[in-house]
């Protein structure tokens, strides 16, 4: 009787999430697969089957390719800068006595409760091509004016890299500091009496045990830069100069193509899901118990 | 106890969870207005509204755009003057993001009954309708009369600007759009730098590549432009300056090998010669965050010229300037001495979709919008309509501005015809104007721009709607 209350409770419980998750995430994922093989304008009512032919011309669009190849480079570059950045900054802010370590996490986090169109206005501050931020810090040092096109092909896709990664790193860098601050510290303490050096501890106490805090990031952080980049390059950049899938789907919709547009939401469905499980099995680790 | 209170809690919290997310189809279903035209939805253009109608409240989806800016409660002013001479009631929305507001509910079903949204701009929602055939025909309401006049739409319309195919799309003599505002579009520069260094302003193309020489001198750029979108109006009067109106209808079909004649190929080559005579920090600030800042290097004295449209007085009203600065604007330059420049007339226009459901009133909207009371509102806000004797109540800037095809250019009205959408083929923008940037800063080569565009013509062409 017990157990019977007990299970309708939790059933109760779980009802409103499932429920809507079912309507605003499984409905909409399973329509976007039944979309992409119709060929329908954005307001038309009529719709034609059209099979996988809206596949077949996605793989040979040229646009769509760059937008693929750009997508994947962000993920890379930017994962990577932005882990080690914020591992590094992480394990000094929590194991080193630095002054108003408060202060300094407060300024790495803040970027991130700030709008994208916040940081689009600001970053063209920094990019502009005159008196710049970034142009006048370089004109500076080499004592000539440098006036790098930052939003211009080629450092287009840099100037998002950058922008991006400044973004990001508070906002794993707590998560981090969090997971740091958990590792006992008798461990770093006994490790230390046996001689082994701060760089030495990092690598053999702090980033094991935090493996797992850095696993489920890592899944969090692709998802996330697949559709961050979208925002970064919809509200940084000209239309058409460094698309990723994301604005590319995007713009196929604004061309009345809204199959087409669907198909291109199947492939980056696909490819964030098996990227993340891609990531997840690489980087499985037996886990360390503390 | 316990367990009842949180079973309680829980029960709470799922209904409010639920009423929560039942609260956006709370306002009623299109179909609770007159049902009259709610079965045409699928055969769009095919509408002829039932006579017996009832005038009920009609819903207007106005852009609001920086003529509202300047002169804010334009549009309610022009609806409350309309409900006090019709009676019909009208529910304003007014977005500057018109797209993002009423797509949506579109997309659900619930369709505005009069839209005012231009071609051209970069969601391309006026396109998609036309496309696929989701307007209303409003032939009939040029022979209208207007609502609390007695004269006819047709009668007030300045001729030329109904029968482009920028009101009827599909080259059938029917009119699904009707001309709403009009602003010449040309180059803008700072009339006091030309006054001076003693310039003149080119009337020839030749004579532009010569100024751009002497300011080159002084460390002015010739050219800049806020974003490849303003190629449009530039490249639409280009086109016609060069090859007149049957090359400017030719290659807005896009005929067959219209680009291997010489004027396409003139096209072409003044386009790419501009490029080079360009800024070259344009291309980096042709965002839609930093596009001001090309607009700013005309006010700085570091380009001369830039295309653009009239809005841009209001729109750099408060940025800073050089001493002495004063707008002025000319046509784009005439292909050859003697000839005559062109400014293309940018159109906003105002159409029914074929979902309204209030068809009826919607079209007495649209003639009561030519009204000497509506236009005088409009007016407030520096929006001018292609009405009869519209030039001589204009004041300020405007008087110079609109007084430009006076003095010898040709106004050029139209579009590029609508095609099916294909997957793989870009928008007229993506395939002609935004490699522009790319012109500019060198990674995109001429020939590489021209045959793209005749790859992509010879698509669109066989595409037509």
């Amino acid at each position: 009787m017990r157990s019977k209350g007990r299970s309708r409770f939790i059933v109760l419980c779980v009802a409103p999430a499932a429920i809507l998750f079912f309507i605003f995430m499984v409905m909409p994922t399973f329509n976007v697969f039944r979309m992409s093989l119709f060929e329908r304008g954005a307001y038309s009512p009529t719709e034609t089957f059209v099979w996988l032919s809206n596949f077949k011309v996605l793989f040979k669009d040229a646009k769509f390719i760059t937008s693929m190849q750009n997508t994947i480079l962000l993920i890379v570059t930017v994962t990577i800068i932005t882990f080690f950045f914020a591992i590094v900054f992480a394990a000094i802010l929590t194991r080193e006595k630095i002054k108003g370590q408060n202060f300094f996490r407060i300024v790495f986090y803040i970027p991130n409760i700030l709008s994208v169109v916040v940081i689009a206005g600001i970053f063209s501050a920094v990019y502009k091509p005159e008196n710049g931020m970034l142009n006048s810090i370089f004109s500076l040092f080499a004592g000539r004016e440098i006036m790098v096109l930052w939003k211009d092909q080629p450092m287009v896709i840099v100037s998002i890299i950058i922008a991006m990664v400044w973004q990001a790193i508070g906002y794993y860098m707590v998560m981090y500091m969090a997971s740091m601050a958990a590792v006992p510290m008798d461990l770093y303490e006994s490790a230390s009496l046996d001689g082994a050096g701060r760089l030495k501890q990092f690598f053999q106490i702090t980033l094991p045990l935090i493996w797992t805090n850095i696993r489920t990031t890592l899944t969090f952080f692709i998802i996330s830069t697949i559709n961050m980049a979208f925002l970064f390059v919809k509200a940084m950049v000209a239309k058409g100069s460094s698309d990723v899938a994301l604005s590319f789907m995007y713009n196929q919709k604004d061309a009345g193509l809204y199959g087409y547009s669907m198909a291109a939401g199947v492939v980056i469905f696909l490819f964030s899901f098996l990227l993340s499980a891609l990531v997840n099995r690489v980087t499985r680790r037996d886990v360390l118990e503390m | 106890m316990k367990k009842m209170l949180s079973l309680l809690l829980a029960s709470a919290m799922s209904l409010s969870l639920l009423a929560g997310c039942g609260g956006a189809p709370q306002t009623p279903p299109a179909q609770s207005n007159p049902p009259a035209n709610g079965s045409n939805t699928s055969q769009g253009n095919t509408s002829t509204p039932e006579p017996a109608t009832p005038a009920g409240p009609i819903k207007v989806a106005a852009l609001s755009s920086g003529y509202e800016t300047t002169y804010p409660g334009m549009w309610q002013e022009v609806c409350d003057a309309f409900t006090a001479e019709t009676g019909v009631e009208v529910q304003l929305t007014l977005e500057k993001n018109l797209e993002d507001v009423i797509g949506p509910s579109m997309q659900g079903g619930d369709y505005p009954d009069v839209v005012l949204l231009a071609t051209g701009r970069e969601k391309g929602l006026t396109e998609q309708f036309i496309k696929d055939k989701l307007m209303t025909d409003i032939t009939d309401v040029l022979s209208m009369t207007i609502p609390g006049e007695n004269a006819t739409v047709s009668s007030k319309l300045i001729p030329g600007f109904v029968g482009t195919n920028a009101t009827n799309p599909y080259g059938d003599g029917k009119t699904y759009l009707a001309p709403m505002f009009y602003s010449p579009c040309g180059l803008f520069y700072n009339a006091g730098l030309f006054a001076e260094k003693g310039w003149t302003v080119p009337t020839t193309w030749d004579e532009m590549w010569e100024l751009g020489d002497k300011a080159a001198a002084e460390d002015i750029a010739l050219f800049t432009y806020p974003t490849t979108g303003y190629f449009d109006a530039f490249f639409y009067a280009l086109m016609y300056s060069v090859g007149g109106a049957d090359f400017f209808n030719q290659a807005t079909s896009y005929a067959e090998g219209v680009w291997d004649t010489a004027e396409g190929q003139q096209c072409f080559d003044i386009v790419a010669k501009l490029a080079e005579y360009t800024a070259k920090v344009t291309p980096a600030q042709a965002n839609e965050s930093d596009f001001s800042q090309n607009q700013q290097l005309i006010l700085d004295n570091k380009a001369l010229f830039m295309p653009n449209g009239t809005w841009i007085v209001g729109e750099m009203a408060d940025a800073p300037r050089e001493d002495g600065f004063q707008w002025g604007m000319t046509a784009l330059p005439a292909a050859q001495a003697g000839g005559a420049g062109a400014s293309y007339a940018f159109l906003e226009q105002i159409w029914i979709p074929s979902g309204a459901a209030n068809v009826d009133a919607a079209k007495q909207f649209v003639a009561y919008m030519y009204s000497d009371a509506a236009a005088d509102i409009f007016l407030k806000g520096g929006a001018v309509q292609p009405i009869n004797g519209i030039v001589e109540k204009l004041d300020g800037d405007n008087v110079m501005f609109y007084s430009i095809y006076d003095a010898g250019a040709s106004a050029v009205v139209g579009i590029f015809s609508a095609y099916e959408s294909v997957a793989g083929l870009g928008t007229v923008r993506e395939v002609f104007f935004d490699p522009v940037n790319g012109l500019v800063s060198g990674n995109v080569t001429k020939d590489q721009w021209i045959a793209d565009i005749k790859a992509a013509s010879d698509e669109m062409r066989e595409n037509l709607v």
